[in-house]
């Protein structure tokens, strides 16, 4: 909202310069317009004005004193002096007093070489000081594994204290004590718990707070850094990465760069090495007879794998061999993988990690918007007015798009409705639903049923859009007869939330000017999920937000790459584009780019390739950076899938489960090793570029898809990934502008009126039934596997940084439950069902709701064996990440 | 001195008084606040304190009326009035009696200001260590809450006002109003960038308007007597009425002595002090609180109201007087003065922070003779640095104890270092400062 | 557990201000007065009754130098040191003070009774020296007062000596 409202132009001079800036800019943003830097330390753009170091202070005409810059707003006519000698004078004696109590240790100090205090000094102090009594020393205090704290050196600026408030909504930083006494602490010596997004860190001007990880590690000037994008969620954040030689260093973010604006998360800050963690594979490895495996070159490796593929495809055709591949590659790789699949082997049986849920999300826009990316953008959350999220965990699963939301609940006022399994308590770990105007507590497989909830509670209150009734009659009428006949009971029995609720956070929503919906993993990977999406859009459409400026619905990627999957047709039923796989002149098209015959059938889903594995009429699989063994339950019967196959490549950083099934296995680079492009959540292409050489032999993925081409006799050959994005460019207009330029999708016109006109009818009365819900049997809990803030799948708890964090999964419990059952923070319980039992540690914690046990998926190794997979019939997405469980305590 | 009334110790100072609500009526308490609540327009009480020329009796005098006029008209929402009960500037405990001894005298000039301004709420921020203070207080506005003079539909006016109590927990920059502010908020002590001033972005960001225990017992007599007999005492046109100065230090009978603002330090500390207790000739005061820059025996006939003293070189901020005899030693009561500056400081602003330990340490030294030539420039530019560029008063403030005993007394500073350096000239070894806070 | 033990007085002062976190420094008070300090426990509940974390209870705890985070003894002597104190002979009542119960400055007598503390003006300048003992001030003070003071607080825990109401001089 304060970003919509355009601002009336004031007149300013500043050293002599004049310009023109919008009224109630700060004079020190003001001069920085102009090219006059103020020096600071307290000062950030992201931050309130606190005006403590009094570093900035300006001569404004007509006022007798020096004011603080960086408080101060430009009236019209003001005439400010940075450079007259009463200025000068005042900012030396500043740094004087600041260096009273520094211990000068800079030779030891990981900021040297890029601290303000530093420069600053250079540039304004004389070289001796006057000052020779005792200096202020504080008693070293540890203050996390990840996180170093060295309090001498603090100006007492409390830009970390601030951002820990005011960005993060963490407030996990407290300065302690009083005047020169004043410390930067968590609390009372206990060790910090947070969100860990390093802020505090990438805040500080001098190195009063540095990262344990790279301590003492290098000297600033000698970093190479290159920009580039997180490889962990879908909220696509860029960053640098700064290496010495070949090993990496550290990981920050500039502000104003990237969606993210200069904030990143746990993930990205601490978690880079999960790329080059020692037990990275370093050469191709062929199995012998014995079981083992024998490192190989690179020519006999990809011999065999081509020989295999091409006898195979002889002998049973080319649909005997199927191909399954990470979304966290780059566009580049996935691009190349499924044209090598569908192309060079033949296969139409492409598919990739999407399949778990993200696909529900894009086929519901597709659907009812004709588009296959969000309508709206970051920008457009931080201006809306209402924001709605639905089982997004949206904290944990994409920060990022969580601060964008905390900054318009915070900062712009902005009303937030809360759909989520986590309950309002605070701690120093920040918990979106306690900034919610409304909270509903969801429980994972309810969401639907919640969303039935709001949609009643706006046609019964009479909220429903005069002109889309009046537009779309039959449409209107229909669902309103749908949720009519669902009773408040029902609902009530179903998810334990009472009318009222439902009512007034509909009724919040239905006043909203820009209004937001964001879904997340609770919606998409749950049963009907697609069908939980088009709902909420029905919901947008009927309160008359569908369509209108800054209003939208935006589905969340758990992976960096999940949309760019997608759009590179690397799922069974799209081609790049994507388009329907059976869209002839999609396949034309691309048949007459590649020069390459495209199969004319949709293909197979992930599952039904292992169906087919184990009927027999799957022999080979290409399997790529994915895990299959180790992220479904057993009776998706993937081991025995895998083991019915004749032959399977695995194609990996990591020596994983499903890559210990394989016949011939590549080692792939990781994301730091190459160039490449990845489309975040929201629709943006961002470069991703190399910053160290692939480790061992290892190849970027896109590389090996183009020499195993050649081996087969239809070359794809690609001197560098940007002649693969440039064929990908040719064929996705939308690939046209890389970077941060945020163009939102518009509905298309016709989609839309075609849907609510016919499409919606399809299956209505499927959305709009009530679900049948397991209510918890008494003493049974619903245990559930989330998401951590600290993790990203299987693939971050290699990183050295998150797991000093969190390193092992402990099962967190209301407290209220963790009294019944008589454990306390440390103990063990044991979680137990008909599919078998296991002994987890448990932890308090107050914002799991009662009747819940929820466990980090990150960890699930061993709780796997107590879940069911059941597949969602429409787009074959496995679902099964609750489970009904008793919980006892083990003496 | 020719005689004069006395406005707000008159009830106490007859030895039967008890405070009591019923002794406060009996000499007419709360007729004022009747009057008002009968039908005085809100406007007329906030131009008639503006007539009676009260300045404000917290520190630095700002004129009450026009303070109150501050306040955004027509504003729709809660306002809040503050009591600053945290007396917390050395030399200065008036409030500390007006509040324990009258506490319905505040009460009513509070209730009548909260009607002025339009505000339902109103808290006394008091300094934690008055717990006897806060006890009092507690019990009077529940007495006055029984007789209907507080709470809602005030005498059937349908006025409400609600009084509470605040204790603080020991922070003297929690006096300076925005921290004050903070503070009740729960949070750090820590003062506000002005602008916003209080008036517009006060309490929880609302209209506020913070005024001390002594110009708030000032507000029921106005209203009773009208401002035209209050503007005529004192010193008129600028300092009118009474104050309660505050008398301590080296003087036969230290104590709160109520005197119209005429009055000069000769008339409060030798016919009202009676003098120094050991018959030495008088040799320093502070005219003002800590805060204010020492006097000498030259000022002694100076008048005690804010422009006098001002003119003097010094303020009459809080109007507590602290007498030095001849034989105190100046560096050594700066170095108190300074010690309780640099304890005090809420950290916020590095000139302030950083200066008051540098300075501390400096004086320390020269107290225990190991001064030094230079440490005199050095002790004036770290003033110099300081003043004038803080976000609150407390950076003038720490700074006039120094300034000012340099500029009469910089004798006794050199003295000492005159003393260490043959020290230095005798012994050779490099001298270790001592740090003792 | 203040809430259980204090319910109704927290409602009462949850009640008198618009914000929660208002009630910060009543319920730091509350919880010293209970303990004799500041537990860690105690600034746990008080979080989570007003919202707030930890961190943010603490940085205000630690601001404020009345509010003790480790225990003391019995009863808190505080002795004002400041100037106005210091010129009617503050500091010979500490050494006094310090020699008659054996312990420095900052220092607990063993037998868990008396706690020493030097302070700032506690704003009764012309009444010193003088010195304040939990709630009470105790004023005007000699060594035989003083003397008395501890003796009979160790005895009976209350002293007549303490200030009531104040005044100075008083009305004759
Ligand atoms: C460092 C500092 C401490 C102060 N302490 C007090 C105080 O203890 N009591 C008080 O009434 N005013 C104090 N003041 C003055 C207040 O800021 C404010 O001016 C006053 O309360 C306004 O009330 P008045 O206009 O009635 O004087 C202090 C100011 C400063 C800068
Ligand atoms: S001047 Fe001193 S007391 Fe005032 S805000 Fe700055 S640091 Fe705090
Ligand atoms: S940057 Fe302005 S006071 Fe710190």
């Amino acid at each position: 909202m304060a970003m919509t409202e355009t601002k009336k132009m004031v007149a300013i001079t500043i050293d002599g310069i004049s310009n023109q800036v919008p009224e109630g800019t700060l004079v020190i943003e003001a001069a920085r317009q102009i090219g006059v830097m103020i020096p600071h330390f307290c000062y950030h753009p992201k931050l309130e004005p606190d005006a403590n170091c009094r570093m900035c202070l300006v001569e404004i005409e007509k006022i007798p004193k020096l004011q603080t810059s960086c408080s101060t707003r430009v009236a019209d006519g003001m005439v400010v002096r940075s450079s007259v000698p009463h200025v000068e004078s005042a900012r030396k004696s500043m740094l004087e007093l600041l260096l009273v109590n520094h211990p000068l240790d800079c030779p030891v100090c990981d900021q040297g070489g890029r601290c303000d205090l530093q420069d600053f000094s250079h540039e304004y102090t004389p070289t001796i000081s006057r000052f020779t009594e005792l200096k202020r020393v504080f008693p070293k205090e540890y203050l996390s594994p990840l996180i170093e704290t060295q309090m001498n050196r603090c100006v007492s600026c409390m830009r970390c204290v601030r951002y820990c408030e005011e960005v993060m909504d963490a407030k996990a930083l407290a300065p302690v004590g009083r005047g020169t006494m004043t410390q930067i602490s968590h609390w009372a010596g206990n060790e910090l718990e947070c969100d860990f997004c390093g802020g505090c860190i990438q805040i500080c001007p001098v190195g009063a707070i540095t990262s344990r990880l790279s301590m003492y590690d290098f000297r600033p000037w000698m970093l190479k850094r290159s920009e580039t994008i997180c490889n962990f969620c879908g909220d696509g954040c860029q960053m640098t990465v700064q290496r010495k030689d070949e090993d990496l260093i550290e990981v920050n973010s500039t502000l104003g760069a990237g969606r993210n604006d200069g904030d990143l998360c746990a993930r990205g800050y601490f978690g880079y090495h999960a790329n080059v963690h020692p037990d990275r594979l370093q050469n191709p490895l062929i199995r012998q007879a014995d079981g083992s495996f024998a490192e190989v070159t690179w020519e006999d490796a990809l011999e065999r794998v081509a020989e295999n593929f091409s006898q195979i495809k002889a002998a049973h055709g080319a649909d005997a061999i199927g191909g399954l591949i990470t979304a966290r590659c780059t566009n580049e790789e996935l691009y190349a993988f499924q044209k090598f699949m569908r192309g060079v082997v033949g296969t139409p049986h492409v598919d990739s990690s999407a399949r778990y849920g993200y696909i529900n999300g894009v086929k519901a826009l597709q659907r009812v918007q004709g588009t296959h990316r969000w309508t709206v953008s970051f920008e457009d959350i931080v201006e809306a007015d209402v924001v709605l999220l639905v089982g997004t965990s949206i904290t944990e699963a994409n920060p990022i798009t969580g601060l964008k939301v905390k900054q318009a609940v915070k900062k712009c006022g902005a009303k937030l409705i809360t759909l989520e399994t986590a309950v309002p308590a605070f701690s120093t770990v920040s918990n979106i639903t306690t900034l919610a105007t409304h909270h509903l507590t969801v429980l994972p497989g309810c969401f639907d049923v919640a969303v039935l909830g709001l949609m009643k509670a706006l046609v019964e209150q009479n909220l429903v859009d005069e002109r889309t009734s009046g537009k779309a009659t039959e449409f209107a009428r229909t669902i309103i007869a749908e949720v009519e006949k669902i009773s408040w009971q029902e609902i009530q029995q179903a998810v334990g939330l009472s009318s009222d609720q439902f009512n007034s956070a509909s009724r919040t929503l239905s006043q909203a000017q820009r209004l937001v919906v964001l879904a997340g993993q609770g919606v998409l990977r749950d049963i009907g999920g697609e069908g939980i999406v088009t709902n909420l859009l029905d919901l947008l459409i009927l309160s008359g937000h569908h369509g209108a400026q800054g209003s939208g619905l935006g589905v969340l990627a758990e992976e960096n790459n999940e949309q760019g999957a997608i759009e590179m047709g690397v799922v069974a039923e799209y081609l790049p584009g994507p388009s329907k796989a059976n869209n002839d002149m999609a396949q034309a098209t691309l048949s007459k780019i590649w020069g390459m015959s495209v199969p004319t059938t949709p293909g197979a889903t992930m599952l039904e390739m292992f169906d087919r594995a184990r009927q027999g009429s799957l022999k080979a699989m290409f399997i790529v950076g994915e895990n299959p063994l180790e992220s479904l339950p057993s009776d998706a019967k993937v081991s025995e899938s895998l083991d019915a196959l004749e032959f399977i490549v695995c194609q990996e950083l990591y020596m994983t489960d499903t890559a210990k099934k394989a016949h011939v296995v590549l080692p792939a680079a990781s994301a730091v090793e190459k160039d490449g492009t990845f489309t975040n959540t929201e629709g943006h292409v961002q470069p991703v570029r190399k910053s160290i050489e692939p480790v061992g032999e290892s190849q970027p993925d896109w590389e090996i898809f183009s020499a195993l081409s050649v081996l087969m006799d239809s070359p794809m050959e690609y001197g560098e990934a940007k002649e693969i994005f440039k064929e990908i460019r040719g064929l996705i207009p939308q690939y046209g502008l890389l970077g941060p330029t945020s163009i939102p999708y518009v509905a298309k016109a016709d989609v839309v009126e075609q849907y609510l006109r016919e499409g919606f009818k399809e299956d209505v009365h499927v959305r709009y039934a009530l679900t049948k819900k397991i209510l918890a049997r008494d003493g049974a809990l619903t245990l559930v596997l989330g998401q951590s803030m600290y993790h990203s799948g299987k693939f971050s708890t290699r990183s050295k940084g998150l797991t000093q964090i969190q390193d092992s999964g402990v099962l967190s419990l209301n407290p209220e439950n963790a009294t019944r059952i008589g454990v306390d923070d440390g103990a063990s319980v044991r979680l137990s069902n008909g599919n078998g039992d296991v002994t987890v540690p448990v932890k308090l914690v107050d914002r799991i709701p009662p009747g819940v046990a929820w466990f980090p998926e990150h960890f699930d190794h061993e709780l796997r064996l107590l879940f069911r997979v059941t597949v969602d019939e429409r787009n074959h997405v496995p679902c099964w990440k609750t489970t009904q469980v008793r919980v006892d305590r083990v003496a | 001195m020719e005689p004069f009334e006395k406005i707000l110790t008159k009830n106490m100072s007859n030895p039967a008084y008890t405070g009591s609500l019923q002794d406060y009526e009996a000499t007419g308490g709360y007729q004022a606040l009747r009057k008002v609540l009968a039908g005085v327009p809100q406007n007329d009480i906030v131009e008639m304190v503006k007539k009676s020329g009260l300045r404000g009796r917290g520190g630095a005098g700002f004129p009450t009326g026009v303070k109150w006029s501050f306040l955004p008209k027509d504003y729709q929402g809660p306002k809040y009035l503050c009591c600053n009960a945290d007396e917390s500037e050395p030399g200065t405990f008036k409030d500390r009696q007006l509040m324990e001894r009258d506490p319905h005298q505040m009460l009513e000039g509070m209730a009548i200001t909260c009607y002025a301004i339009g505000a339902e709420t109103s808290y006394i921020y008091i300094r934690g260590e008055f717990r006897v203070g806060a006890q009092i207080l507690e019990r009077a506005i529940e007495e006055a809450k029984q007789a209907g003079h507080l709470g809602s539909n005030i005498h059937g006016s349908g006025v409400t006002i609600n009084m509470y109590v605040h204790a603080g927990a020991g922070a003297y920059i929690c006096g300076e109003e925005t921290a004050l502010l903070e503070s009740l908020e729960g949070k750090r002590g820590k003062p506000r960038i002005k602008p916003p001033f209080p008036a517009t972005h006060g309490l929880y960001q609302k209209p506020t308007v913070v005024n001390n225990v002594e110009t708030l017992a000032n507000i029921p007599h106005i209203v009773n007597r009208g401002p035209e007999w209050f503007a005529a005492i004192g010193a008129p046109p600028k300092s009118t009425g009474t104050r309660v100065f505050c008398l301590s230090g080296h003087v036969k009978n230290p104590g709160n002595f109520e005197l119209p603002m005429n009055a000069t330090f000769r008339d409060l500390i030798f016919d009202i002090g009676g003098g120094m207790r050991s018959d030495k000739p008088l040799k320093a005061f502070i005219p003002g609180g800590a805060s204010a820059p020492f006097l000498t025996p030259e000022h002694i006939d100076v008048q005690m109201d804010f422009e006098s003293v001002t003119m003097a070189g010094s303020m009459s901020g809080s109007g507590g007087i602290t007498v030095m005899e001849e034989g105190t030693s100046m560096v050594w009561a700066a170095l108190r003065l300074m010690e309780f500056f640099y304890h005090e400081s809420c950290g916020k602003c590095t000139p302030c922070r950083e200066g008051s330990s540098w300075i501390v340490q400096i004086l320390q030294r020269i107290q225990n003779t190991q001064g030094r030539p230079e440490d005199l420039d050095t002790l004036t530019e770290i003033c110099e640095n300081i003043g004038g560029r803080t976000v609150c008063a407390f950076g003038d403030a720490e700074i006039a104890p120094v300034q000012s005993t340099l500029q009469y007394w910089r004798h006794e500073y050199e003295a000492l270092i005159e003393e260490a350096e043959a020290v230095r000239a005798t012994r050779k070894e490099k001298e270790i400062p001592v740090l003792s806070i | 557990m203040l809430l259980e033990k204090y319910k109704d007085h927290i409602d009462d002062l949850l009640s008198r201000y618009p914000i929660k976190r208002s009630v910060l420094l009543p319920l730091l008070n509350l919880a010293q007065k209970e303990e004799g300090y500041v537990s860690q426990s105690a600034m746990k509940e008080i979080a989570r009754i007003l919202d707030l974390t930890p961190p943010q209870v603490f940085e205000t705890a630690t601001f404020y130098t009345m509010l003790s985070l480790k225990p003391i003894g019995k009863f808190h002597i505080q002795v004002c040191r400041s100037l106005m104190c210091a010129l009617v002979r503050a500091d010979n009542l500490i050494e006094w003070l310090q020699k008659h119960l054996g312990i420095a400055v900052g220092q607990t007598t063993s037998d868990k009774f008396f706690t020493l503390s030097v302070v700032e003006c506690l704003g009764s300048c012309g009444t010193g020296p003088m010195m304040q003992i939990n709630d009470e001030y105790y004023e005007r003070l000699t060594e035989e007062t003083v003397g008395q003071i501890l003796e009979d607080l160790k005895r009976t825990g209350d002293c007549a000596l303490k200030s009531g109401p104040y005044m100075v001089p008083e009305p004759r």
